[in-house]
């Protein structure tokens, strides 16, 4: 349908010749050396030498830095670094898990409507027009009152309304992909669908994909970071930057730190996934743009 | 044009049909047995069955979907339990406001949007153009939620330029009614000129490589022209498809904005409606929200197949 | 709050009726005439018709308070004031109470407000016909008689002592609203209500506002003094207070879940905050059916646990009031021992060891902030006795049903500030009342309710309830964290707002300086 063919258009921009001779630039190993950051601090959170994120020393809330807390307390007397970086993990855990059920979904949905094309193709961009019809919020919501709140189903409701965006990108790629030599070749050599399917498409259409794929960590950060606000996200006392911030407003004015540390780190992590996502796309096809 | 017309009208259908299915679905299983919720505190096991009775909710689901269903094309979307009111007043108290600022949003999102974009093709690799895009890109990064508070906090407690929440129809007092939008608005507008100025700007980029471009420009017409006559006419197409989508999501999905600045929008009926399981109003508002977000994509694709020949020949 | 019968108040009260406002302690400054304020509430009121609501909750009731008049209104001290109606007496049983109405009292729509119109406020409630929520409460009433046009006589199936004070609260039950009105709109009243208030509902767009008028025709001479009154629904905490500070709203609603706002507040001379320590508590209801909540032991060590002090601190500033019974210091009943169960993590611990098995098991909250943080509060201080609890957060709607079903193991539940404790101390313990969540069925306490109940005499019903208070304790079905604190906070301007009985902020005699 014509609103899907704008998957196509925007990924048609000639990079400029100065652009191209740079290579990736130092703000793409700036945002590399972020990822790499909090993800070893998620990893190793267990391991560091941390007061628990969840103990709380209730006369001692809001302190500011010490030699005990590093970042402070917040409003319940939880240490701030502490619920940092496990708020990392849950984010990460989120921010990763929930887009590989899109791009497996989405993707696998995309190619196969792409090549095929036909009913099923309309069948199944159909069904994405259904999704998106829904105001995302309001599933989340069914979601967590019909089946409760956890990770799990967090993950599970955010992995699926990515699914129609990663559809969108693969069916996009396969119809350019398609049209080329080498499909056309493959098929007149008597190729199964099922070899140049795994052959010939895939390998293509997983780059742009995996570009997509980072772009979708950062977005799916952002909406768990916007659930967690409303209280829809990871359940307490389980730390999230989200619902740190959300706890953090009701502070403001006193302790603005409260709110702003998970919000800089937040930030910091949807802007380094969105940039080296970026780049990647740009590094893959010449023929497309950087930022 | 007009098979293609009717194609995409009766394409409306099936998924206009599987959205109401699925609004239904979803507002059935909602756990927190209706009938416990209006009986309150005299919810013994006997009323509860008489009221599940009364209402007709021991009926088997597929049922009770063809009977609502069967009221909703006869245009009875059903009454809220709770207020009384019809879904159909119930909405069009809120539509405006949900209008309103999708509207104002989207507007900001475009002066700020397509200008920039203009600028930034037409000095492409530039310093500014890295700058623009940059900062685009962070403000990618920063969630709504994050920008509606600072906003708040910035405009209305600590300089008392701006009011913090509330609203005043449009009717009774225009200019009231634009201040108590400014924030709202510019919440949502700044999440908004990111992704129009980037697809504008990459298309414009494009455009301006093709070949009829190096001809005009060698033709001699003057940049002003060249920018806007021949590259952003066809790029055009792109920024009508992000509007008309944008449009269509913003309806009902402003909540976290109408929430904090106290708007009495759809996205507000809404989750309240979730909330004290106010499924009448839940079913009748998600399905009308659903469908409007159909057919404005409905409305999009004829514009992008007016504006672009060879979509409506069948190249689609 | 007492609740003394005198006998001469009778014959005064007649006197004092038509000069009512003229008598009230002189304030400092003089009422002005004329303005508006606007009312930042919590929620969004749904309507005012009790068939389709049940009952009103707070926001609903400042509407409420300055859209209908009740029978009685409480004074400074809390007792008992003429408002519609001019006077009262009862029988010695206290079963039957007879009231004098106000003559020349018109609903807004022109009818007459006479003792038929009580009576068909009753019946229409009370008609198992009609499967009004609000029957529940007024169960105690066997009905109302129109014994004259001016005479409403209450026949009552128990006795009832504090009787003129609870018709006092602005709910569902109490509010005299036009019964043409309710015959001739149907559906559509509960979007428009008539009351004989001081105001008149002039327009409202829900979620949005509701716009109230002065009432010309008003009984009251000399009053309201406002010309209007908005009233906003404003569910966000910040949001709400940041109206208040930008002058949008000139009084909000505000609780101790709050209390940085509250303190700013009170430092900041343009704001005034207003507080009232009712009766009743903020309570938790144990499931005692489940494992491991069946074992006393269990129950009374994660009692034991919560050091409230602490937890006052940590969520409210210090502004919340630790609570050991279900009255509270804002209640009558005044007991010298309710059986309170000592703080101590280390008797705590022992119990659990004592019990043996591994303790685990959900707590319900709501999914709010204030929810999300007792939550997270109480499961920290519970783990560190050795319990395990895991939060379970559920939306407002929920909990009801979950309650009444009895599918919680550890719930939220509240006691608010009435006149009387008896309709929820019945309500919550008696074996068999839906709202008895603990399933625990006890011959010595049901009897305790009942005899509290049926007696009049006002030192017998406080050391039955302070014997009931003793029991609970003991037996820890229930549990009682903080006492009920009612905020509200308004521009200094705003004067001649009456102590919030029951929570309700009741802006209807209110002036501007």
């Amino acid at each position: 349908m014509a609103t899907l063919e704008l998957g196509i258009r925007d990924k048609v921009v000639v990079a400029p010749a100065r652009e191209r001779s740079r290579g990736l630039g130092l703000l793409f190993w700036a945002a590399i050396a972020w990822i790499v950051i909090i993800f070893a601090v998620a990893i190793l959170a267990d391991l560091l030498p941390l007061p628990s994120p969840t103990d709380m020393d209730m006369l001692e809330k809001r302190a500011a830095f010490s030699a005990a807390h590093w970042l402070g307390t917040d409003g319940l007397g939880r240490d701030e670094l502490a619920r940092l970086i496990f708020g990392a993990r849950s984010s990460l855990v989120v921010g990763l898990c929930a887009p590989v059920i899109g791009v497996v979904i989405g993707g696998a949905l995309g190619v196969l409507a792409g090549y095929f094309r036909g009913r099923f193709e309309t069948l199944v961009v159909g069904s994405q027009d259904v999704l998106l019809a829904f105001p995302p919020l309001i599933l989340a919501l069914a979601v967590t009152a019909y089946l409760g709140q956890s990770i799990f189903n967090l993950t599970l409701i955010l992995g699926v309304l990515g699914i129609p965006a990663f559809t969108r990108v693969a069916r996009a790629a396969t119809l350019a992909l398609s049209r080329r030599e080498f499909v056309i070749a493959a098929q007149a050599l008597g190729a199964t669908h099922a070899r140049i399917l795994l052959r010939e498409l895939l390998p293509n259409v997983l780059l742009p994909l995996t570009a997509f794929f980072l772009v979708g960590v950062a977005i799916t950060i952002v909406g768990e970071g916007a659930l967690s606000f409303l209280g829809l996200g990871v359940p307490p006392p389980e730390p999230s930057w989200g619902s740190m911030i959300g706890e953090g407003r009701e502070s403001l004015d006193i302790a603005p730190r409260l709110a702003f540390l998970p919000a800089i780190a937040m930030f910091l992590s949807v802007l380094s996934f969105n940039l080296v996502g970026d780049r990647l796309r740009a590094l893959t096809d010449p023929r497309q743009g950087t930022l | 044009m007009l098979g293609f017309l009717a194609r995409r009208l009766l394409y409306l259908v099936p998924v206009l049909l599987a959205v109401s299915l699925l609004t239904f679905l979803i507002a059935s299983l909602l756990p927190g047995d209706l009938a416990y919720v209006i009986l309150g505190d005299q919810a013994t096991p006997e009323k509860v069955a008489a009221l599940r009775h009364d209402m007709g909710l021991d009926q088997p689901i597929w049922w009770r979907y063809l009977g609502w269903l069967g009221h909703v094309l006869e245009g009875d979307l059903g009454r809220s339990f709770r207020t009384g009111q019809t879904v159909l007043q119930a909405v069009s108290e809120r539509l405006p406001v949900s209008i309103e600022l999708m509207l104002l949003a989207e507007g900001i999102g475009l002066l700020v949007g397509v200008p920039l974009a203009i600028a930034c093709a037409a000095r492409a690799g530039g310093a500014f153009d890295r700058f623009v895009t940059g900062t685009a890109f962070g403000m990618l990064s920063v969630p709504t939620f994050l920008s509606a508070i600072l906003l708040i906090y910035l405009f209305a407690v600590e300089l008392h330029l701006l009011p913090a929440t509330g609203y005043v129809p449009l009717a009774e007092d225009p200019l009231a009614n634009l201040r108590f939008f400014v924030l709202p608005a510019l919440t949502l507008g700044l999440a908004e000129w990111p992704t129009i100025m980037r697809v504008l700007r990459s298309d414009m980029i494009a455009t301006l490589q093709e070949d009829y471009v190096a001809l005009a420009r060698a033709k001699g017409l003057t940049p002003w022209r060249i920018l806007f006559v021949h590259a952003l006419k066809p790029s055009s197409l792109t920024l009508v498809t992000v509007t008309g989508i944008n449009i269509g999501r913003l309806i009902g999905g402003a909540v976290i904005v109408e929430s904090i600045f106290a708007l009495p929008g759809i996205g507000r009926l809404i989750v309240g409606a979730i909330y004290t399981r106010d499924l009448v109003i839940l079913q009748g508002a998600v399905l009308l929200v659903a469908a409007g977000f159909v057919v404005v994509n409905v409305i999009v694709d004829m514009l992008y197949a007016v504006l672009d020949p060879r979509i409506r020949h069948g190249h689609a | 709050m007492g609740a003394k019968i005198r006998a001469r108040n009778v014959a005064s009260i007649f006197l004092v009726a038509a000069f009512a406002a003229a008598l009230a302690a002189a304030p400092a400054s003089a009422q002005k005439q004329g303005g508006s304020i606007t009312v930042g509430l919590e929620l969004d009121i749904p309507g005012f018709d009790p068939l389709k609501v049940g009952v009103y909750d707070t926001s609903a009731e400042t509407a409420a308070a300055a859209i209908f008049d009740t029978l009685t209104t409480l004074d400074d001290e809390g007792e008992p004031a003429p408002k519609l109606a001019v006077s009262w007496s009862h029988s010695d049983d206290f079963k039957t109470w007879t009231f004098k109405l106000r003559p020349g009292v018109k609903f807004h729509d022109g009818t007459p407000f006479n003792a038929q119109a009580v009576k068909e406020n009753f019946d229409r409630q009370k008609d198992p016909a009609n499967k009004c929520r609000c029957a529940f409460y007024v169960a105690y009433i066997h009905d109302v008689e129109a014994a004259d046009e001016m005479t409403a006589v209450f026949h009552l199936n128990d006795p009832q002592v504090n009787l003129p004070a609870l018709l006092s609260l602005q709910n569902t039950n109490e509010v005299m609203q036009s019964p043409t009105a309710w015959k001739t709109k149907g559906d559509d009243y509960s979007r428009n209500p008539v009351g004989t208030g001081p105001y008149i509902l002039k327009s409202w767009i829900a979620g949005d506002r509701m716009v109230l008028e002065k009432n010309p025709d008003y009984w009251n001479k000399g009053h309201p003094y406002l010309d209007r009154i908005v009233l906003k629904p404003l569910p966000d905490a910040q949001s709400r207070f940041a109206s208040l500070q930008s002058g949008e709203a000139d009084i909000v609603w505000d609780d101790e879940a709050d209390p940085d706002n509250i303190q700013r507040a009170q430092k900041d001379p343009k704001l005034t905050v207003h507080t009232y320590e009712g009766s009743g508590a903020q309570v938790s209801a144990f499931n005692t059916k489940t494992p491991p909540l069946d074992d006393v032991r269990v129950r009374q060590a994660l009692v034991m646990a919560l050091d409230r002090k602490k937890v006052s601190q940590a969520i409210t500033n210090g502004l919340a009031r630790p609570a050991t019974n279900p009255y509270g210091d804002g209640s009558w009943v005044k007991c010298k021992d309710d059986g309170a169960l000592p703080e101590d993590a280390e008797k705590a611990k022992a119990l659990l060891k004592d019990y043996g098995k591994p303790v685990e098991f959900k707590m319900l909250v709501t999914a709010t902030p204030r929810g999300r943080t007792i939550g997270q509060v109480y499961q920290q201080l519970w783990k560190r006795i050795g319990a395990n609890v895991e939060i379970e957060q559920v939306d407002q709607a929920t909990i009801p049903p979950r309650a009444f079903m009895r599918q919680f193991q550890l719930t939220p539940w509240r006691i608010v500030d009435l006149a009387d404790p008896d309709p929820q101390m019945y309500a919550n313990f008696h074996t068999g009342s839906p709202v008895a969540l603990a399933n625990y069925s006890d011959p010595e306490l049901d009897r305790l309710l009942e005899h509290a109940r049926t007696t009049a005499d006002l030192d017998q019903r406080t050391e039955d309830y302070c014997a009931i208070s003793r029991l609970i304790n003991k037996q820890a079905i229930w549990f009682w964290s903080f006492q009920n604190t009612y905020y509200a906070i308004s521009n200094a301007r705003l004067k001649g707002l009456p102590k919030m009985y029951g929570g309700v902020i009741d802006v209807s005699d209110a002036w501007l300086d």
